[in-house]
């Protein structure tokens, strides 16, 4: 006796061994019953055939934005690229982003596709520390209180494993993270920066790429507001 | 480069999760809305898919738990508007006929209950075998095996009653 079950099972294929035997042997000499496994099989193909046109749909842009990384938006260039991407999932560092993004809220408004360049490449850093606009901005622009939009914007302060002030910045095209030295204002990262038709998603991921180098040299959470006035007024120095 | 991210691995499976979506829900606007639950729920949990593990079926179990709690109810919500994409034809090109033919289709997959179309899309349309699909839809394979059975009745019967 073969059940409806087993029946469909092998024209599904999901029959193994003795079990595939019994059911082979019963179809043979019933022919209502290979009747049966043949309108399985069509039902089958029909109702593949029914769906696969979904698989050459394109797939609608907002399901795929939620999917679109920092690093495959970077993968598109031809600049030399760095994950943080993978840095940060690695080392859980989500969390610590969260934390820093009260902080570095005006910089969310900011739509910027990230490249990695070398220091060199950067035409503020010359001589490898910032000088003329860019040093009076780092000496004097406040995160709290820098107009909602401006040309050359604070990103965040933070202060680093040896204790210098550092702030994260956008100019234009260029941003970066400079540290105050004794000689001024060291350039440690330069960033390309690229206006794009961004999706919310990869604003997020291209801010936390900048929050991640950032989070990497910093010690310790991001200045708050006072804590940036006061290293203000004493010269971003100790 | 090293391994692809988690997010380019769902890219790439997500035309696969719009089939099983749209099939689940009945129409590409409210598979799209399940899709896009499912995304944002496996974004969240992405520390509990372990890799090395089908990525492939941990999603289409998270998207079917969805479905299956936030109910039938809170995907079809849509249909009480006017929508252009909520008509019952998931295939919008070819003759005349195939449309009848298809729409045909997506009725009689609409009438089938929740847990045997699951069964019924998972195994004859994504191609997965029965035990693949009992561990999608977490229940021992014999049940599988017996809502595919009703299903595939129930969908003979309706289309062979509608040609």
């Amino acid at each position: 006796m073969v059940t409806e079950e087993q029946l469909a099972a092998y024209a599904d294929d999901q029959l193994a061994g003795e079990e595939k035997a019994r059911v082979e042997e019963a179809i043979e000499v019933d022919p209502a019953l290979n009747a049966k496994v043949e309108k399985h099989r069509a039902l089958k193909t029909q109702l593949s055939a029914h769906f696969a046109p979904v698989l050459d749909e394109k797939v609608p842009d907002h399901l795929a934005a939620m999917l679109k990384t920092a690093s495959e938006d970077m993968q598109a260039d031809t600049a030399q690229v760095v994950s943080f991407a993978k840095e940060r999932q690695k080392r859980g560092l989500a969390q610590s982003l969260r934390r820093w993004a009260p902080i570095a809220g005006p910089a969310m408004a900011a739509c910027l596709v990230v490249a990695i360049i070398q220091p060199w490449q950067s035409a503020s850093s010359i001589d490898g520390y910032a000088d003329g606009e860019l040093a009076n901005v780092l000496d004097t622009q406040l995160t709290s209180t820098q107009s909602a939009n401006p040309d050359q914007r604070i990103l965040l302060s933070f202060e680093d494993a040896d204790g210098e002030f550092c702030r994260a910045y956008q100019t234009g095209r260029e941003g970066g993270i400079a540290c105050r030295d004794d000689q001024g204002w060291a350039i440690e990262r330069s960033f390309a920066l690229e206006e794009s038709q961004a999706t919310e998603f990869r604003q997020a991921g291209s801010l936390s790429d900048i929050m991640a180098a950032a989070q990497e040299m910093a010690q310790g959470d991001a200045l708050d507001a006072a804590a940036e006035t006061k290293a203000k007024a004493q010269g971003w120095q100790k | 480069m090293s391994a692809p991210s988690f997010e380019s691995q769902v890219l790439e499976l997500l035309p696969r999760m719009r089939r099983f979506a749209i099939g689940l829900a009945g129409s590409s606007s409210d598979g799209d809305d399940l899709c896009q639950m499912t995304i944002e729920r496996a974004l969240t949990r992405r520390q509990q898919w372990q890799e090395g593990t089908r990525l492939d079926s941990w999603m289409y179990r998270i998207m079917r738990n969805i479905y299956i709690d936030e109910g039938r109810a809170a995907t079809r919500r849509r249909e009480t508007f006017v929508d252009e994409d909520a008509g019952l034809s998931v295939g919008s090109d070819g003759a005349q006929e195939a449309q009848v033919e298809l729409s045909m289709v997506d009725r009689a997959m609409a009438m089938l209950p929740d847990d045997q179309r699951e069964a019924v899309l998972l195994v004859m349309v994504e191609g997965y075998s029965y035990k693949e699909a009992a561990e999608i839809v977490g229940c021992p394979t014999g049940t599988l095996n017996s809502r595919l059975v009703r299903g595939r009745d129930a969908l003979m019967k309706i289309l062979e009653e509608a040609a």
